[in-house]
C-alpha cells in the first residue's frame, strides 16, 4: 500500500504515475505495489520534482506504522521528535523590505 | 480504555515551545527567527506526553489533552525528573480500590511486595523469606549485572552515580541511565495514571508521591534500561540516543500493555483471567453487605428495619 501526493510536477509524471496508480483525488495516487516498484516509483519522482512537490506514505516497521518522505520543498515539512514522525508548519516568508523606500516621515 | 492505553504512541518529549489549542487541535508553536512556526500533536493517539524546561501550555491545550485521556507529566531537562503529572475525570476506581486495599493490609502489601520480587526474579521465592533477604538479593543482582555488562563493553569498574547537581560531569553510561529511567518512569507513570491508580501509593518504595512507578519501573530496569544504557558508553549525545533506542524497545518489547497487564497481575493475581471491562457506570454507592448499588436512586421507600424516624 501506498499513497503518493503530487504538486505542480510536470505532466509526464502524472502520465508515469497513472500506469501503477490510481488517482483517487487530483494529484493523490493510491496502490498497493511491492517495496521495490515503491521506490522506483519515489526515486523516478523526486528526481523530476523541480517546483512541484510530493509526499509518499507507506506502512513500514515503526512506532506509528507509516514512513513518511518528502520531495520538493513546502511549508510543510517532517520533523523527527526523538523518533516520532510530526509535520512542522513553517511560517510564512516574511517579504525583505530593503528594496522598500523609506517612509517619507 | 485499557486497549486505547495500549495501542497509542508511546510518549513525545517537548522542551522549549509554547503548547496552544488552536481551532483545529493541540500544537507546539516553535519560535523560530523567521516566525512561529507549529506542529500539531496527535494528543488523542499518544499515551504520555512529556513537558520539559521551557515549555509553557494554555488551560484549553491542557483540558483537552486530559479529555483524550492522555497523560501529562512535567519533566526535567532531557527527561531526567517527573514532577508532576495530571488525571483523566473519567476514569474507573476498580483498580485504584484493589490497590489502596492492598496496600492498607500489611499482610496483603508484603504480599503483593513478594510478587514484585519474584516477577524481577523471574522465579518464585521460598516462603518465609523476609522483605530484607529479598532486598539483598536483589541488590546483589543488580551488582553483578552491572559487572557483567562493564566487562562486556571493556569500561572498567561502573558506579552508579545520580547527581543533578554535577550532572554533565558524568560518563555517557550514568548519563544515558538517569535518561532511560526517567522516560521509563514517564511511560510507567502514564500506564498507572490510566489504570486509575495512584502512583504515591507504593508497595516496596514508600515516601513519596512517585513510589508505586518506581515499584513498577524497577520490574523492567534490568531488561530495559541497563542494557541499554551500558550499550551507549561510547555515545556523543548519549541523552538523546538513549530516547530513541527506547521508543524502538518500548515498541519492540510493547512495553506499554506489557505494563498494564504486570500492575493487574501484581494486584488482582487470582482474578487475572476473569478480568472483564468495567460497566458502565457513573458512579455507585458502597454498601458492607450486598456490595456496590447504584446511585441516582431514591432508597426512601425501601422496607427499612427502622422504626419510626425520630426525624
Amino acid at each position: 500500500m501506498m499513497v503518493l501526493a503530487v504538486t505542480a510536477v510536470p505532466p509526464h509524471v502524472r502520465g508515469a504515475l497513472s500506469r501503477w496508480l490510481v488517482e483517487a483525488a487530483p494529484g493523490l495516487y493510491v496502490g498497493c505495489v511491492s517495496g521495490r516498484v515503491r521506490e522506483e516509483l519515489w526515486t523516478t519522482v523526486s528526481a523530476v520534482i523541480g517546483d512541484g512537490a510530493a509526499v509518499c506514505v507507506h506502512p513500514a516497521d515503526t512506532e506509528q506504522g507509516y514512513e513518511l518522505r518528502t520531495a520538493g520543498t513546502r511549508r510543510r515539512e517532517p520533523i523527527d521528535l526523538d523518533g516520532l514522525t510530526l509535520i512542522r508548519f513553517r511560517a510564512p516568508e516574511q517579504p525583505t523590505s530593503t528594496s522598500e523606500p523609506e517612509f517619507p516621515w | 480504555m485499557l486497549p486505547r492505553v495500549a495501542d497509542s504512541l508511546s510518549f513525545l518529549y517537548l522542551d522549549v515551545v509554547r503548547v496552544v489549542q488552536d481551532d483545529t487541535g493541540v500544537c507546539a508553536l516553535i519560535e523560530g527567527p523567521r516566525g512561529t512556526d507549529r506542529v500539531y500533536l496527535p494528543v488523542a493517539a499518544l499515551s504520555c506526553v512529556l513537558l520539559g524546561p521551557g515549555t509553557s501550555i494554555t488551560q484549553p491545550a491542557l483540558a483537552t489533552i486530559a479529555r483524550h485521556g492522555t497523560s501529562l507529566v512535567c519533566v526535567g531537562s532531557g527527561a531526567v525528573r517527573c514532577y508532576a503529572g495530571i488525571l483523566p475525570d473519567s476514569l474507573t476506581t476498580a483498580w485504584l480500590e484493589r490497590q489502596t486495599r492492598a496496600w492498607a493490609d500489611d499482610t496483603a502489601r508484603l504480599a503483593v511486595a513478594v510478587r514484585m520480587y519474584e516477577r524481577r526474579f523471574g522465579v518464585p521465592v521460598p516462603e518465609n523469606t523476609t522483605l530484607a533477604q529479598l532486598r539483598g538479593l536483589e541488590g546483589q543482582r543488580v551488582k553483578a549485572l552491572y559487572k557483567q555488562l562493564a566487562q562486556r563493553y571493556r569500561i572498567g569498574r561502573f558506579r552508579r552515580n545520580y547527581d543533578p547537581a554535577a550532572w554533565d560531569q558524568q560518563d555517557p553510561v550514568n548519563l544515558a541511565l538517569s535518561a532511560a529511567n526517567a522516560c521509563l518512569y514517564g511511560v510507567v507513570h502514564a500506564a498507572v495514571l490510566a489504570l486509575g491508580c495512584s502512583p504515591a501509593l507504593g508497595f516496596i518504595h514508600t515516601g513519596t508521591q512517585h513510589a508505586f512507578v518506581y515499584d513498577i519501573a524497577d520490574l523492567y530496569k534490568a531488561e530495559v534500561t541497563i542494557p541499554l544504557a551500558f550499550s551507549l558508553h561510547a555515545a556523543t549525545d548519549p541523552e538523546r540516543e538513549a530516547r530513541l533506542r527506547l521508543r524502538d524497545q518500548f515498541r519492540l518489547l510493547r512495553l506499554l500493555p506489557r505494563i498494564v497487564i504486570d500492575i493487574q497481575n501484581l494486584l488482582d493475581p487470582d482474578n487475572a483471567t476473569s478480568r472483564t471491562t468495567p460497566k458502565e457506570t457513573l458512579v455507585e454507592l458502597w454498601d458492607p453487605v450486598v456490595g456496590p448499588v447504584p446511585a441516582g436512586v431514591n432508597y426512601g421507600n425501601e422496607p427499612a428495619d427502622l422504626e419510626e424516624s425520630p426525624w
